[in-house]
């Protein structure tokens, strides 16, 4: 009885603590201070994780959840990720608490770098695909393929990342009636012996853990559920495609290579693209380069024309200083 | 002058009276001169804020500001001295160390520089080497060790005489900035000059210390930004006071220097919403681009062009020693030693629009950063401003004229050289370039 009444309350606090973190997300945004958005970021991830939490409690249509998101990257580029994934939010938590220690991250080489982003396209390829494969060759008969298709759902492994650390149905992670989750745990735990199933979860939430604290942003580099459609706007005809475009002013860029060095998945095409819209496939909107780019009005968020956000000159004292 | 600092090498072997004698004639020339240049610009801008007597008085050679250095090094602080701005300043008052610019303005000396190189060479350097044979300069006298970019041929050249003098640490700027490896090597170039300042000053660079540098050099950022972008609307400050505010942040304590001009700034922009202006507001308006102009010598072009008649005020400069010179701030993601000193180290080589610099698409950074003042100021023609024997910055002028014309600005090529002979004509040059632009303007 009384554990039941403390996890209530626990829920309560964590939803209390949401919430106050998305009233003051609002603040921020409202009290002019746009050039702090990678602290906006936090806040907008944890309230975006807790909007999640509620969007599972109503719905056990996953399929619908995926389609929106894919929809999304279609038409916003990677802002999902940069802005909304819980597992996003755990990453860029280890890089705060990288900072706090004072250690460096690692630069993967680039040729890496691009390596693990088209290796996303062929692990959505992979996901989406075994299903139909499966399905054809009868797995009641197939004991590998019947164990194959269990969690191997696209919807599940593509949903993988978005679980938030609550969640409303039965988990393995159980602490004080809550159900607690992490990216991936589920597909996991499904997989492993029963006896193994906790100790493999853990070592993969060390691993995605340990590798962002050493690389920003790892997991991100090939996540399929990142997978972007950004890259259909290199052929003629869809270049109309994506909505959110970074925008880049080639007078007033002397190239000072900021950009390039504080993007957390080392997206080059900012730095080298002369100029205009620059929507590359590996970006995710997150806005780092634009915050830190110290030249007026050189890089812009556009929105469909319209300017959301632009780089500005962060050594001017700001209006509430 | 030191003596016992190894075999001379390049400098030539002087008595010490003829020293002295030559020492003292050209210490009465430029302090007449100084003063004389800053009566006239006191002259040109009548209502001139009394805050400018500030830098008035930081301008002075051999003024208050030479005293204050040489009482903090009798306080045990070291002075380093750099030639170019791609010395790494931060790194510089990290190790609390006090950073002078030492490349020199006077013209006088230029005479002693020809005996040692050609009179073909840049009159930058033959002056830096005349100074340094007499011991004139106040700032290179005073600094305990110079570091020596090896930007240009002159640049190169003048660390090896200079070595005569001074313990030189040479920093080799790559000719491509746009790669991996040059950025490699630009690191480690620093990493070495940053063991020299620690070994030099005694002081270990921390990343704390670091930090505290970086932030120093942020303000001061933002203040020298500030005071450019008052120079964008209808001119409330002369061209030449704020190139003369510009260039004694290369040897004033930079502390010091943000505080007062924060303080100028406010000024006018009280000014600015007083309607009270430094001159008419269809005064054309002119960028200086190309050799630097230093103080207080080579004043000469912006005196001709702002006492002219009709008048041009100058509003916007490319030099290294002017608007170039604090522009971009080090931009630390992380405030680790490492991402720190990246940042100093990219800070220094990739915004840099210096002509030294070449790349497949025609050092573009440059044309770009023209265009970009050009249309932030409301630029109405550009004085392209060479030196004889500036070999980089006269070959660069086609490709920055074919640039300028498309977006139909006049550029006026003006070549001189230190000297005082070629007032006269460069006076009627200028004038009739400035009538152009004003029947442009008027048109």
């Amino acid at each position: 009885m009384w554990l039941e009444i403390l996890s209530e309350i626990l829920k309560l606090t964590v939803f209390a603590g949401l919430a106050l973190a998305g009233a003051l997300a609002i603040l921020i945004w409202k009290r002019d201070l746009k050039t702090k958005v990678s602290y906006l970021r936090f806040f907008v991830q944890a309230a975006a994780m807790a909007a999640l939490f509620l969007l599972f409690s109503y719905t056990n249509e996953l399929l619908y959840v995926l389609i929106v998101i894919i929809l999304l990257t279609l038409f916003l580029g990677r802002l999902f990720c940069g802005w909304l994934c819980p597992l996003g939010l755990y990453l860029d938590l280890m890089a705060v608490f990288r900072k706090a220690l004072k250690i460096r991250y690692w630069n993967l080489p680039d040729k890496l770098n691009k390596l693990l982003n088209k290796l996303r396209y062929l692990l959505l390829a992979f996901f989406v695909a075994l299903p139909f494969v499966l399905e054809k060759i009868e797995p009641w008969q197939w004991s590998l393929a019947k164990f194959l298709m269990g969690p191997f759902k696209p919807v599940s492994v593509l949903l993988g990342p978005v679980e938030p650390l609550i969640i409303p149905w039965e988990s393995r992670l159980k602490f004080y009636g809550l159900n607690l989750s992490y990216p991936y745990a589920s597909v996991i735990a499904f997989y492993s012996g029963e006896s193994f199933a906790l100790a493999n979860m853990f070592l993969f939430i060390a691993l995605t853990l340990a590798s962002s604290f050493v690389v920003r942003r790892f997991w991100c580099r090939f996540c399929p559920t990142g997978v972007s459609f950004a890259v259909l706007n290199r052929f003629r005809g869809f270049r109309w495609i994506p909505l959110l475009r970074l925008n880049k002013v080639e007078e007033k860029c002397p190239k000072c290579g900021i950009c390039k060095r504080v993007c957390p998945v080392q997206v080059l095409d900012v730095y080298e693209r002369k100029g205009g819209d620059i929507a590359p496939s590996m970006c995710m909107l997150c806005l780092r380069c634009v915050e830190m780019c110290p030249y007026e009005e050189c890089l812009k968020l556009n929105m469909a024309g319209r300017t959301l956000f632009k780089s500005r000159n962060w050594l001017e004292p700001s209006k509430i200083e | 002058m030191e003596k016992g600092f190894g075999e001379k090498k390049y400098m030539v072997e002087l008595s010490e009276r003829e020293v002295e004698d030559l020492r003292n004639s050209v210490k009465a020339t430029s302090l007449k001169l100084m003063d004389e240049y800053i009566e006239r610009m006191k002259k040109t801008w009548p209502n001139r804020p009394k805050i400018m007597e500030y830098f008035d008085e930081v301008a002075k050679f051999f003024g208050t500001r030479e005293k204050e250095i040489l009482k903090a090094k009798e306080e045990g602080r070291k002075v380093i001295g750099y030639t170019c701005m791609f010395a790494p300043i931060e790194l510089i008052l990290a190790a609390d160390a006090i950073p002078v610019r030492v490349s020199s303005g006077i013209y006088d000396t230029t005479k002693l520089g020809n005996r040692i190189v050609p009179v073909e060479v840049c009159p930058v350097v033959r002056s830096t080497i005349g100074v340094g044979m007499i011991g004139f300069s106040p700032h290179l006298e005073v600094s305990d060790a110079l570091i020596t970019p090896l930007t240009c041929d002159g640049m190169a050249k003048l660390s090896e005489i200079l070595s005569d003098r001074k313990p030189v640490w040479t920093v080799c700027p790559p000719r491509l900035k746009d790669s991996e490896q040059s950025m490699r090597f630009w690191r480690e170039e620093l990493q070495s000059v940053k063991a020299k300042i620690e070994k030099l000053t005694g002081t270990k660079i921390t990343a704390k210390k670091l930090k505290t540098a970086i932030e120093t050099m942020h303000r001061a950022t933002r203040a020298f930004r500030r005071l450019q972008e008052l120079r964008r609307g209808a001119p409330v400050i002369m061209g030449r006071d704020a190139m003369l505010v510009n260039q004694t942040s290369a040897w004033d304590d930079i502390e010091r220097w943000t505080k007062k001009t924060e303080e100028l700034c406010s000024e006018l922009e009280k000014r600015r919403q007083e309607k009270i202006l430094a001159c008419a507001p269809d005064t054309p308006r002119i960028m200086i681009a190309g050799s630097p102009a230093l103080w207080p010598d080579n004043w000469k072009l912006p005196n001709l062009i702002e006492e002219a008649n009709p008048q041009g005020v100058i509003v916007a400069d490319e030099f290294c020693s002017g608007d170039r010179f604090l522009f971009d701030p080090v931009g630390v993601d992380e405030w680790t030693m490492d991402d720190m000193f990246n940042a100093v180290a990219e800070r220094y080589l990739l915004p840099s629009t210096c002509p030294c610099f070449t790349s497949e698409d025609g050092n573009v950074d440059r044309v770009n950063w023209l265009k970009a003042r050009i249309e932030e100021r409301r630029v109405d023609g550009v004085v392209y401003h060479v030196f004889r024997g500036c070999m980089l910055y006269a070959m660069e002028y086609t490709r920055i004229k074919k640039a300028l014309d498309k977006i139909n600005v006049p550029v006026y090529y003006l070549d001189t050289d230190y000297t005082r002979e070629d007032v006269g004509q460069i006076k009627t040059r200028v004038e009739a370039f400035l009538e152009m632009l004003k029947s442009r303007v008027e048109f």
